[in-house]
This record gives C-alpha cells, sequence and structure tokens, in this order.
C-alpha cells in the first residue's frame, strides 16, 4: 500500500512539473496560436542558468537558490523574447505555419547546442536548497523539494491567473487570445501581448526548470523529453483549459512513476506519449477541451 | 528538345558509373552512397512535406525502423541485403501505417509533435528492446554478398546508385499522376478536396505510408553501407537534418533532395576544415556587402531590412575568427541555416533557381499536359450515377442544425425535383451556406436526414457523398491554387481512375488509357465552360470572375446528378453574370439539377424554377418565383417592418 502511495505522491510532484510547461504552451497559444518547440529548451536554460548562479560551474556560487529565482525569471522572459522576435513574429506576419515551427525547431536547437558548448555534455547535480531528508506523509516519504514543487507551481498559476482577471493589462492578453483582430482594432497592441505571451511561457518554462533541478539532475539534453511530454498534457489537458493541464499533469506523473517502477526506468517515457497519441486520435481537443467548428 | 533530354539522361548515367573509379577514394564514395541515401528517403519526405503540406519530425524514428529491420533480419536471421532491404520497406510501411491512421486525424503544429512523439518512442524502444536490437552496443553486420561475392564499397555504390534513380523514376511517376495530384490537392484546399471525393485523411495517410516505405528503403541500405548500427544515430538531431536539406534543396523537385542531402552530408567536412570556414564567411561577408551597397545606390531608405544579414554576417565572421574548430558547433550552424532557408530561400536553392529561370520563359512551359483535340463533342454530358425517374432527386427531412444555443437550421424541409433549378435564397445568416454544408455532409445535422437519390447520406463523409454525384462549389473561392486550371479540373475527374499504386508506378496501359481519357474529358468541360485559354495558367492567377468558372468546372468533373452553387456571381461584373447564367441553363441541359444559392435576384428568380426562403434558420415561403417575390413573409424578411400591412 505503502509503495503505491509513494509513487502518487512522487508522481503528483512530477505532474506539476509538466503542468507549469504546459502552461506555457497555453500561453502562447492563446493568443497567437503558435506554440514554442524549443519549450524544453526554455526549461534546460533556465536550470542551467540557475545553476550557474547558484553553484560553482561557473566561478558561482553568486547568490543563494531564493534570491537566484527572480533572477532566473528574468531570464526566461529575455530568452521567450528572443523566440517570439526571431522566430514566431516573422512567420505571424507571413501566415506561415510551417515558418514558425521549423524556427522555433531551430532555435531549440541552436540553445541546446550553445549550452553543450558552455556547459558540457553532461548531467551536473544541482544543490538542493531545502534539506534532503525525506519527510513522512500519508506512509509516503516525500522530499521537502517535492512539496516546493507543487507549492511554486500552483502559486505561479494563481498569480497569473490574478493578473489575467484582475489588471487591466490581462484583460488585454484576455481579449487578445478571443480574438485578436477584433482586440487589435480595439486599440490593444496585439503584437505587444503576443511578446508578452512568449516571456510568460519561457519564464513558467525557467521556473520549471530550477524547480525540478534539485530532485533531478542539470544537462543541456535534460529539456527535450521533458518538453514533449509537457505537450502531451497540453493535449490531454485540451490547450485551452487551465485546469486541464493541472490534472492532465497529475494523470501523466503518475502514469509514469508507476511505469518507472513496474516495468523498467527505461520504459517510463512511453506512457506519456502513447497517451499523446491516444488522445489525438480519440479527442484532438483534449479532455478539457472546447471543440471549434470549422467555417466553409 | 527530346534529343537533348536524352543526352543529358546518358551523360548522368555515364558520370554516375564511372564516378568511384574517378574519385578512388573508400571514403568518399562512402559519403556519396549516404548522399543517394538521404534523397530516397527526402524524396519520401517531400511527399509528405512538400505535397501534402505536413511537418513530420518522424522521419529519423522512420529510417531508424527501416535500418533495423534490415538489421535484424541480416544478424539473426542471415537473409541477405537483396531481401533484407525490401523487407525493411514493408516493415517501415507499416509502422508508418499505425502512426498515420490514428495522427493524421490532427494536422499542423499538433502533428508535428505527434511525429516528434513518435520518433522518440522509436528510439527508446530500439535503446531498451535489447533482446532484439541488442540495446545501446548496436548491431554489427557482415559486408552484403552477392552469391558468395563480397560486395566492396565501390560496388555497393552500384547497387545503391541504382535504386536510387528506380526510386526517382518512381516517386516522379506517383506524384506526376492523379495520385499525386490528390495529395497537392488536399494540401491547396482540404475541405475543397473532400468535396471532391479525394477523401483527405485516406490519402494523407496513403502518402505517409508511401513516404515511411521509402524511409525504411533508405533506412536498409543505410545498414548495409555503415555496416554498424546504433540507437542514438536515429535523433531527433537527424529529423531536423533532414527537414533542413529537404527545405534547403527545395519541395516538391526531384533535384531539390539530392542536392540537400549533398549538402547536409558534405557540411560537416567543410566544418572540420576551419580555413575553408573561415574563407566562406568572408564570402558571406563581401556578399552582404555588396548587397547594402546595392540597397543605398538604389535609393531606399529603409535600413530595417539590412539589419538582420549585417549582424548575421559581423556574427559569423567574428566567431570564424575566434573559435578554433567548428565540429562542436554543427548543430547550432543547421539551427542558423534553417531560419535562414526559411526567411530568406523559402522555395529552396532549386526553387530560387527556377525563379530566376521563370523570369525568362512563362512558368506553366514545363506544366503545360498534353491533350487530344478530339474531345471537342464528347462533353461530359450525362450524369454518371443513375438517377432514379420518380419523386425527388433530393430531400432533407426536419433538419435541425445546433451550434451550442444557436439553431442555425430549424425543422427545414427541402425537396429537389430531378432536373430543376433550385433557388435557395435569404438574408445574411439566415442558414442557406448551413444547409449547404449539411447537404454536402461537411456538418452532420443534429436531427433529421438527408436522402439523395434514393439513399440517406447523412452521416456519410463529404468524399462519399460527393462520389455519389452531388459536386458543389464554394462561396468563398476554394480552387487549388498553385495547380494549374487543367489540374484543378482533372482532381474533381480523380473518381475516375481506377489505376492502383502499382498501375501508376509501371505505368500500365490501363493507366495510361485512363489518364489520357480523363485529361481529354477535363478539356472539353474547360472548353464549356469558357476557360480553354486558361489551361495551363495556375489558378491562383486567373482573374477573380474565371475562379468562379473555374470552380464550376472542377465540380462538373464529378458529373453530378446535383450541382450545388453557392452564390457563384458574387462579385462578378454584369456581362460574366450573363455567361453565368447561359452556363447554368445549359448545365441543366445536360441533365443535371442545380441548387443555386444567391444574392442577385435577378439571377435566382430568372432561372430558378423552384425557390425555397430561409430566415433565421427556418423555411418561410417556397414556389414559384413570382408567387415567392410577392410573398408578404418574404417581404418582411428582406426589408423588415410592416410591409405587409
Amino acid at each position: 500500500m505503502d509503495i503505491l502511495m509513494q509513487l502518487l505522491m512522487s508522481g503528483i510532484a512530477l505532474g506539476m512539473i509538466y503542468a507549469v510547461i504546459a502552461f506555457g504552451y497555453q500561453s502562447t497559444f492563446a493568443t497567437s496560436g503558435t506554440l514554442n518547440f524549443g519549450q524544453g529548451e526554455a526549461l534546460m536554460l533556465g536550470a542551467m542558468v540557475g545553476l550557474s548562479i547558484n553553484g560553482d560551474v561557473l566561478g558561482g556560487p553568486y547568490t543563494n537558490y531564493w534570491l537566484m529565482i527572480p533572477l532566473v525569471l528574468l531570464f526566461g522572459a529575455l530568452q521567450g523574447v528572443v523566440v517570439e522576435f526571431i522566430a514566431v513574429r516573422p512567420a505571424i506576419k507571413s501566415k506561415s505555419e510551417f515558418g514558425w515551427i521549423m524556427s522555433t525547431i531551430a532555435l531549440g536547437i541552436i540553445f541546446r547546442n550553445v549550452a553543450e558548448n558552455i556547459w558540457g555534455r553532461d548531467d551536473m547535480p544541482f544543490p538542493s536548497p531545502l534539506p534532503t531528508a525525506p519527510i513522512h506523509i500519508l506512509d509516503a516519504n516525500v522530499l521537502p523539494m517535492e512539496l516546493m514543487v507543487v507549492v511554486g507551481a500552483l502559486l505561479m498559476m494563481l498569480l497569473v491567473e490574478l493578473f489575467n482577471r484582475r489588471s487591466i493589462y490581462g484583460k488585454a492578453v484576455v481579449a487578445t487570445s478571443s480574438d485578436r483582430d477584433a482586440a487589435g482594432l480595439m486599440g490593444i497592441n496585439t503584437g505587444l501581448v503576443i511578446t508578452f505571451s512568449y516571456a510568460l511561457s519561457s519564464m513558467s518554462a525557467a521556473f520549471a526548470g530550477v524547480l525540478i533541478a534539485p530532485i533531478t539532475l542539470t544537462g543541456a539534453s535534460m529539456g527535450a523529453v521533458l518538453g514533449l511530454k509537457a505537450f502531451a498534457v497540453a493535449i490531454i489537458g485540451g490547450l485551452t483549459s487551465g485546469l486541464g493541464v493541472i490534472v492532465g499533469g497529475i494523470l501523466l506523473g503518475i502514469a509514469e512513476t508507476t511505469t518507472g517502477f513496474y516495468l523498467s526506468t527505461g520504459y517510463k517515457d512511453v506512457p506519456g506519449l502513447v497517451l499523446l497519441l491516444l488522445v489525438l486520435a480519440i479527442k484532438p481537443s483534449g479532455l478539457f477541451g472546447k471543440t471549434t467548428i470549422k467555417k466553409v | 528538345m527530346k534529343a537533348v533530354r536524352i543526352l543529358g539522361l546518358l551523360a548522368i548515367f555515364v558520370l554516375l558509373a564511372i564516378l568511384p573509379r574517378w574519385i578512388d577514394n573508400e571514403y568518399y564514395v562512402h559519403q556519396v552512397v549516404l548522399i543517394a541515401i538521404y534523397a530516397v528517403l527526402l524524396f519520401g519526405l517531400d511527399i509528405v512535406v512538400g505535397y501534402t503540406g505536413e511537418v513530420s519530425l518522424a522521419h529519423a524514428g522512420l529510417f531508424g525502423i527501416g535500418a533495423y529491420a534490415a538489421g535484424i533480419l541480416n544478424w539473426k536471421m542471415g537473409w541477405p541485403f537483396y531481401l533484407a532491404i525490401p523487407s525493411s520497406i514493408f516493415v517501415t510501411a507499416a509502422f508508418g501505417l499505425l502512426l498515420a491512421l490514428p495522427a493524421l486525424r490532427v494536422t499542423g503544429p499538433y502533428l508535428a509533435m505527434v511525429t516528434l512523439a513518435f520518433g522518440t518512442i522509436a528510439e527508446i524502444l530500439i535503446n531498451e528492446m535489447d533482446f532484439l536490437t541488442n540495446g545501446p552496443l548496436g548491431i554489427t553486420i557482415k559486408k552484403p554478398a552477392l552469391f558468395g561475392f563480397i560486395l566492396e564499397e565501390q560496388h555497393y555504390y552500384y547497387v545503391v546508385v541504382i535504386v536510387f534513380l528506380v526510386a526517382m523514376l518512381l516517386v516522379n511517376r506517383i506524384l506526376k499522376s492523379h495520385l499525386g495530384r490528390a495529395f497537392e490537392a488536399l494540401r491547396g484546399s482540404p475541405v475543397a478536396a473532400d468535396c471532391m471525393g479525394v477523401s483527405v485523411y485516406r490519402y494523407k495517410v496513403f502518402a505517409f505510408a508511401i513516404s515511411a516505405g521509402l524511409a525504411g528503403l533508405a533506412g536498409g541500405m543505410f545498414t548495409f553501407n555503415e555496416l554498424y548500427i546504433a540507437p542514438n544515430t536515429f535523433n531527433f538531431e537527424l529529423t531536423v537534418l533532414f527537414l533542413l536539406a529537404l527545405i534547403m534543396g527545395g519541395r516538391k523537385t526531384r533535384l531539390g533532395p539530392v542536392l540537400g542531402a549533398a549538402i547536409v552530408v558534405l557540411l560537416p567536412n567543410v566544418l572540420n576544415d576551419i580555413e575553408l570556414f573561415r574563407y566562406l564567411a568572408h564570402i558571406i561577408a563581401v556578399g552582404v556587402a555588396l548587397f547594402v551597397i546595392r540597397h543605398v545606390i538604389s535609393g531606399k531608405r529603409t535600413f530595417k531590412p539590412l539589419v538582420i544579414p549585417v549582424v548575421g554576417a559581423a556574427a559569423l565572421e567574428w566567431s570564424a575568427h575566434k573559435l578554433q574548430e567548428m565540429t562542436d558547433w554543427r548543430i547550432t550552424i543547421f539551427g542558423f541555416l534553417i531560419l535562414f532557408v526559411v526567411y530568406y530561400l523559402q522555395e529552396g536553392i532549386i526553387g530560387w533557381i527556377r525563379n530566376v529561370i521563370g523570369h525568362y520563359r512563362p512558368q506553366w512551359v514545363g506544366r503545360a499536359l498534353a491533350i487530344d483535340k478530339a474531345g471537342e463533342g464528347q462533353v461530359w454530358a450525362a450524369p454518371d450515377h443513375a438517377v432514379k425517374k420518380d419523386g425527388a432527386l433530393l430531400e432533407a427531412r426536419q433538419i435541425l442544425m445546433q451550434f451550442g444555443g444557436l439553431k442555425a437550421l430549424n425543422q427545414v424541409d427541402l425537396a429537389v425535383t430531378r432536373g430543376s433549378i433550385h433557388g435557395l435564397i435569404g438574408p445574411n445568416g439566415s442558414g442557406k451556406s448551413t444547409m449547404m454544408n449539411v447537404l454536402t455532409g461537411i456538418y452532420t445535422p443534429t436531427e433529421g436526414s438527408v436522402v439523395f437519390n434514393g439513399s440517406t447520406i447523412s452521416g456519410d463523409t463529404p468524399s462519399a457523398i460527393a462520389l455519389q454525384g452531388m459536386a458543389r462549389t464554394f462561396q468563398n473561392l476554394q480552387l487549388f491554387g498553385e495547380m494549374t486550371a487543367l489540374e484543378n479540373v482533372l482532381v474533381g475527374l480523380h473518381h475516375t481512375y481506377k489505376s492502383n499504386l502499382a498501375d501508376v508506378m509501371l505505368n500500365t496501359p490501363r493507366y495510361r488509357r485512363e489518364e489520357a481519357a480523363a485529361r481529354m474529358r477535363a478539356a472539353s468541360i474547360l472548353r464549356f465552360v469558357g476557360l480553354e485559354a486558361f489551361m495551363n495558367e495556375e489558378a491562383r492567377n486567373l482573374p477573380y470572375g474565371r475562379q468562379r468558372l473555374l470552380e464550376i468546372g472542377r465540380a462538373l468533373g464529378l458529373n453530378p446528378a446535383l450541382l450545388l452553387l453557392d452564390e457563384p456571381a458574387a462579385g462578378l461584373t454584369s456581362p460574366e453574370i450573363k455567361d453565368l447564367i447561359e452556363i447554368i441553363r445549359k448545365i441543366r441541359e445536360h441533365g443535371i439539377t442545380v441548387i443555386l444559392i444567391e444574392h442577385h435576384m435577378d439571377v435566382v428568380m430568372g432561372i430558378s424554377d423552384v425557390v425555397s426562403v430561409l430566415d433565421f434558420g427556418q423555411k418561410i415561403s417556397e414556389g414559384k418565383p413570382a408567387a415567392v417575390q410577392s410573398d408578404p413573409k418574404v417581404i418582411e424578411a428582406y426589408l423588415g417592418g410592416q410591409a405587409s400591412t
């Protein structure tokens, strides 16, 4: 019984990470109908920059973990702006779907290669800011860092939701999401809103990066599969549903920890990807998404 | 002209035949073989990316499956290469089908992600299933042997080159046939392809399976070229490399993949040589400088387009001097090449060269399809499908179409008599177009049924309904823009082909007969709608009014019993409208029943036998044009207020 509880707990912590990354996919998809195929690399860069500030990789540590977080968030936002400016804006202008898919992929592999050249190809441990002794909750051993992941993820999504609902800038984001052309005609600078959504998207990925890094290892290739599985979560939850990504993330996280335990850790990435194929085959709009009607 | 072509082909054959002796270096021969192998894969990738317009990130995975299929068959079962390689075609095509059946229900970024997931799963499974694949250690096989004769690199070269040439020929035949037109049509306008009886889903799956088969072929040949395969070869980077090669070489060409493959295979050699790389950086810097000078001299005062080239060239020059070796930055350079191609070289190198040449000769010269002049008399004539004599040809019963809370159609009945022109009018938003979409199967009605020619069709797919003899045009034009007028009509005639893939690849008499017949028929249809002068013009270049006529022509290609015209006169000038009325009359004389949605009252009232009026999703009036025109309800719907009092 307690082994199952254990798997559930770790699954939830892992799932919240996916939810945060998937949340980033949603934010850009809502405003511009585009996705960053290099989302996993944004996460990796966040973790790497965090490690450089907080660890001794590049002559550090410069500050502690908690002061590092705002710096990483800032870096993530800037990285998102760069992606939007180089890869997405020209493609939106020329209405080329192929264009933004290819150029965000291109930027993704560039970021990964640059990271390999700066930080090397090996995985590195990330110093944990919290004690590493597990605490007992409901028969299961939970790392304090895992609790921090759940709290941090929820907090971040809550803040963004509040921003969207309460502030006038948030209204601009919501308006752009529901109808970009109409919002533009009402005097909203939709280009700026899209840039903002990319900043937010990469920022949440970078945040996810520094949250997950102390639990796993940090390395240039850490992002690729995470980004892909988070997309699976975004699809399972529906690209338009905020609650969906949390449910989808936890679902996938648990599926993964149980597969890893009962089958083999080598196969742990498989259920998420198979789930992605199945959901798209059966209900492409996701479990919580709305179906749209095509107009002829 | 033909002599030149034969001489050219002969020269290529001779060149390919003497190439290994001429190079006389095992390593370079190996590289040339690799180029040919990649080119075969890229022919396949081009079918998916270039023709159907979808992004596939699964091709490294499929390539890996092909490589491992051949490798395992040879290593475990001792199959010789001439059996193992063909088997890997079928194994990989089967895997491609397995992916395509669920995945191709979605498009665009979704499909890209799904194919990426497939590629990742393939890599993981190859890595993990070590009882079959020997896991991360990889498989080492012996040199291929032909009846006891060991094939060295320069011998294997000939095997690959022959396969490459055959693959090129077959792919070319497929893409030039009705199958290739179907692939191109579903990219141009999916909904129109469906309504022409070309099922978008089915042909996409078909295209993907062919593409996977070619990836398998390439994978099988790769195994016997490398003699060692390991899982991490078939990773995401390889997929991206394939896409780069394809878009850089040029989509929708045969030469593009060859050129692209050569670039991605040879580029790492260039990067290994830092001196050569620096030299290239200088050339690019000079090129950009010339571009800037030209820009300034030509008097343009916008400096924005100069920023990116100048910054890019400066960064390249700086990194060329700063870095001592480039090998580690290979992927970064590939990434920048993708960005460059996506923004500055969208048609690829071959496409760019074609555009330059295209300045000096009309674009359609190469595409002109030979047409037999004999077709004048035999127009599409009568409908293909036996029409039942009695009763209504089409009967919609109690149609309810609900979108959320909105009832776009509310219990509408519609009966269309065989051989009549049935007008359907109503103010904007009254549900006319929804009715059209329900009849043609684009929407499935919430309630009610549609009976066409004696059988219930509501619930069928648009392509199935089209094949039963119902054709339509679109209010906002849905032509296949990059195809010529003739090719557009040929897509409508897709249903006349019985030939399968084998017929096309072998160019059998049956296929040639059907192709000739279809072209003759297409030409006569174009003559009928008055477009014979525009036969080989791309549809997007036609004037607006002609595009509307071409839509009618394409619909006539289906040889329908019922033709639905959705606002055919919208945006036409009055002489064009006169021609249109004449054409609609003639269509009826050929025994085709017509449903006409139109806002031009003179058109509807002039030629309709019966007119139905919709308003807010309900039928408010029906009858002879004159009776409907004086119906107070109709006047109220159009003019509002108290017209009836």
